[in-house]
C-alpha cells in the first residue's frame, strides 16, 4: 500500500465527521476551540487503543492472532478495582495489576508455543475463561474505586495519554525496530520451520510476544480505568474487533510476515474517529436515519476488516 | 466412512466419558428431580449445538472455519422475529428462518471464494457484520424496537419445544448416513489435506468450498429454527453470545482436526453432549452460574489442549518429510 493513502484517508474521514456532527458554530475561535477539545478528547479516548494495538501488530507479525485483549484488559481493570481506593492504591493495585497482565499474557503464549494450540482458537477460549474470571469476580457490581486514588485520574487526560504512548510506541517501537527481535519476529511469522532449524528460540519468542501483549493489555486497562473511573465484568467487550481492524488497515498481514507499528497508528485513529464521529452524528442519524447510527459501526467493522485484508493481500501476493 | 482408528479411539473415550457424567448427575440430583426428566430433556436443549455442529463439521473437514455461525443465527432470529410481529404463518416464518441462515452461509463461502482471504477473517468481519445488520433489521422492522420482540403465540414455539427431539433424531440419522455412503463429505477431507492435490486430480475446488458452507447452511438452519422457538423474546444484542466457541469445542472434542482432513460426525455428536452432561452436572453440583463460564472455558481449552499436544510430535513428524 502507497504510504500517503492512510494520512489522506483519515484527513477525510475527519473533515466529514466535523462537517456531519459539528453545531453551527459563528467565529472561527469557536471552531479552534471546538477542534481543539475534538483532538484532545480523540487522544486520549484511544490511548488504550493504540497501547493494544502496538501489541497487536507484533503479534500479528508472528502470524498469530490474540483474540483475548479486551477480556484481559477487563480482568486486570476488575483484579486492580477490588482494591481500597487510598493512596496505597498506587504501589499496590498497579504493580498487581501489570504482573497480573503479564501471566496472562504468558498463559496465552504458553498455550501457543508450547501446547501448541492454534492461536485464534487458543485465545478464544481465554477470551471466555478470562471475561468468566471477571464475573466471577465482579459479579453484576460495578466498582469505582479509581476515583478516590489521589492524581489517579490524570493518567487518563490529554497530556499524560500522550506521553505514555509516545514512550511505550515510540521507545519501545523504536527499540524494536532496530533490534534483532524484530527481524526474528518476522520470521516466525514468514516461516516458522526455517525459524527454527535458522536457531532461532521459536517457542520461548512466542512466550515473550504474548507476555508483552498482556503487559500492554495491563497499561490500557490503567489509561482505561483512569478516564473512565469505574469497570463492570462486561466493560470493553468487542475491543479486540476495534484493534485487529485497524492494526489491518493500517497494512499489517494477517498471515504474518509484514506489516508496521506507524500504519497501525493511523488505524487505530481511523477506527477511532468513526468511533466518535459515529456517536456525534447521532443528532443527524435521528431526523435522517429508521435505525440506531451506533448498529452502522458493526456492519463497518466487519466491511472495513475484510477490505483491508482484501488491500493487503493485494499488495503482498503470497510466494510459493 | 469408516472410522480411522484414532476416530474410533476418541468416540470410545467419549462415549464412557458421557456415560460417567450421567452416572454423577444421577448420583447428584437432589430430592424432586428425575433421571428420566434430565436424559428426555438433553435432546432438545442440545439439538442446536448438534445441528450447528454437524455443519461446522463438514466445513472444517475442508481446512475452513465459521465463527460467525452465531451472529448468522442472531439474524435468522431477527428475520422470525420480525415475521412474527407481522403475523406471518408459522410455517412461512419457520421456513424464511431456516433459509436466511442457509443464504448467509452461501454469503460466506461466496466472500472466501471470489476474495481469496481465509476463511477465519471472512467470517471474523461477519461476526461483528451479521450482529450489525441483525440490530438494524429489528430497527428498521419493528417501530419503537425496544431491544426485544416478545414472541407469546406458542404456535411459533413448536419446533424449539415440541419438535426438537424428533427434528435433531431425523436430521442426525440422515447426516450420518449420507456421510456413510455420499462421495461428498470425503471430497471435503480430500480438501482438507491438500487442496492442492485437489486441484491436479481435476477437481473444482471452489465448488468443493461452496459445497461444504452450503451443507453447513443447512444444517445451521434447523439449528438456528430450533434455537430461536425455544427463547420467549427475541434480543439481537444479546442472543446466542459466545454460541460459535461451544460449537467449536463440541466439534473439536469429537476428534475432528482443526486444519482439516480428518474427522466424523459422530464424534461431534458425542462431543456436544460430553459439553452439555458437564455443564448439567455443574448445574446439579450446585456450582454457581459465575463459575459456568470459567469451567467450560476451561474444559474447552483443556481438551483441544490436550488434542493439539498429543499431535504435536505428528507435526514435528510432517515437518522433516
Amino acid at each position: 500500500m502507497k504510504f500517503w493513502i492512510l494520512p489522506t484517508f483519515l484527513c477525510v474521514e475527519i473533515a466529514f465527521f466535523v462537517w456531519l456532527g459539528a453545531p453551527q458554530l459563528g467565529s472561527t475561535g469557536a471552531w479552534v476551540q471546538y477542534l481543539h477539545t475534538y483532538f484532545t478528547d480523540l487522544m486520549a479516548q484511544s490511548a488504550p487503543m493504540l497501547l493494544l494495538a502496538g501489541g497487536m501488530t507484533v503479534v500479528l507479525l508472528t502470524g498469530g492472532i490474540d483474540l483475548s485483549i479486551a477480556s484481559m484488559v477487563a480482568l486486570v481493570a476488575s483484579i486492580m478495582a477490588l482494591f481500597p481506593g487510598n493512596s496505597h492504591f498506587w504501589w499496590t493495585a498497579i504493580p498487581t495489576g501489570l504482573t497480573v497482565g503479564i501471566l496472562l499474557g504468558l498463559t496465552n503464549g504458553l498455550l501457543i508455543s508450547k501446547v501448541n494450540i492454534p492461536p485464534i482458537i487458543a485465545t478464544l477460549g481465554t477470551m471466555i475463561l478470562y471475561r468468566g474470571l471477571c464475573f466471577v469476580l465482579l459479579g453484576d457490581r460495578e466498582l469505582s474505586p479509581f476515583l478516590e486514588v489521589t492524581h489517579y485520574d490524570s493518567l487518563g487526560q490529554f497530556a499524560s495519554s500522550l506521553l505514555l504512548v509516545a514512550g511505550v510506541l515510540g521507545a519501545g517501537g523504536s527499540w524494536f525496530w532496530l533490534s534483532r527481535w524484530r527481524r526474528e519476529t518476522l520470521m516466525i511469522g514468514g516461516n516458522p520451520v526455517a525459524a527454527r532449524y535458522a536457531g532461532i528460540p521459536v517457542n520461548w519468542r512466542l512466550c515473550q510476544v504474548y507476555a508483552m501483549m498482556g503487559l500492554l493489555a495491563a497499561l490500557a486497562a490503567v489509561c482505561f480505568t483512569a478516564r473512565n473511573g469505574s469497570v463492570s465484568a462486561s466493560s470493553l467487550s468487542g475491543l479486540e474487533l476495534h484493534v485487529i481492524v485497524a492494526v489491518v488497515l493500517g497494512g499489517t498481514r494477517v498471515q504474518g510476515g509484514t506489516g508496521t507499528l506507524i500504519g497501525s497508528v493511523f488505524g487505530v485513529l481511523i477506527i477511532a474517529v468513526l468511533d466518535e464521529g459515529l456517536r456525534g452524528a447521532s443528532g443527524w442519524a435521528d431526523r435522517h436515519l429508521p435505525f440506531k447510527i451506533g448498529h452502522l459501526e458493526f456492519i463497518l467493522l466487519g466491511l472495513l476488516l475484510v477490505v483491508g485484508v482484501w488491500l493487503t493481500s493485494r499488495s503482498h501476493p503470497r510466494r510459493h | 466412512m469408516m472410522l480411522t482408528s484414532s476416530l474410533r479411539q476418541r468416540a470410545v473415550l467419549l462415549l464412557i466419558g458421557n456415560f460417567l457424567l450421567l452416572l454423577l448427575i444421577s448420583l447428584s440430583i437432589q430430592q424432586g428431580g428425575s433421571f428420566g426428566e434430565v436424559l428426555a430433556r438433553s435432546g432438545p436443549n442440545v439439538a442446536p449445538v448438534v445441528l450447528a455442529g454437524l455443519g461446522l463439521t463438514g466445513i472444517i473437514f475442508t481446512g475452513a472455519i465459521d465463527l460467525s455461525i452465531s451472529s448468522i443465527i442472531v439474524v435468522s432470529g431477527t428475520v422470525f422475529g420480525l415475521l412474527v410481529h407481522r403475523e406471518a404463518p408459522p410455517w412461512f416464518a419457520f421456513a424464511s428462518c431456516a433459509a436466511c441462515a442457509w443464504a448467509l452461509s452461501n454469503v460466506n463461502a461466496w466472500a472466501v471464494r471470489t476474495l481469496g482471504i481465509p476463511a477465519i477473517i471472512v467470517t471474523l468481519a461477519g461476526l461483528a457484520f451479521y450482529r450489525g445488520l441483525a440490530l438494524i433489521l429489528a430497527d428498521v422492522g419493528v417501530p419503537d424496537f425496544t431491544g426485544n420482540i416478545a414472541i407469546h403465540n406458542e404456535a411459533y414455539h413448536l419446533p424449539g419445544k415440541v419438535y426438537a427431539g424428533w427434528i435433531l433424531a431425523g436430521i442426525l440419522a440422515a447426516a450420518l448416513i449420507w456421510e456413510r455412503f455420499s462421495e461428498i463429505p470425503k471430497r471435503w477431507l480430500a480438501f482438507g489435506n491438500s487442496p492442492e492435490a485437489c486441484r491436479l486430480s481435476g477437481l473444482h475446488t471452489g465448488r468443493i468450498l461452496q459445497s461444504a458452507f452450503s451443507a453447513s447452511g443447512v444444517f445451521l438452519g434447523f439449528a438456528a429454527l430450533i434455537y430461536v422457538t425455544r427463547v420467549q423474546s427475541i434480543e439481537p444484542a444479546r442472543m446466542a453470545l459466545g454460541f460459535e466457541l461451544q460449537v467449536i469445542g463440541a466439534v473439536i472434542l469429537g476428534g475432528t482436526h482443526i486444519f482439516g482432513g480428518e474427522g466424523s460426525y459422530l464424534g461431534t455428536v458425542l462431543g456436544a453432549f460430553f459439553l452439555y452432561f458437564t455443564s448439567e452436572l455443574l448445574v446439579y453440583a450446585g456450582v454457581s452460574a459465575y463459575f459456568q463460564e470459567v469451567i467450560t472455558g476451561t474444559v474447552i481449552l483443556a481438551v483441544i489442549g490436550l488434542d493439539c499436544g498429543l499431535q504435536r510430535e505428528r507435526k514435528l513428524l510432517d515437518e522433516l518429510s
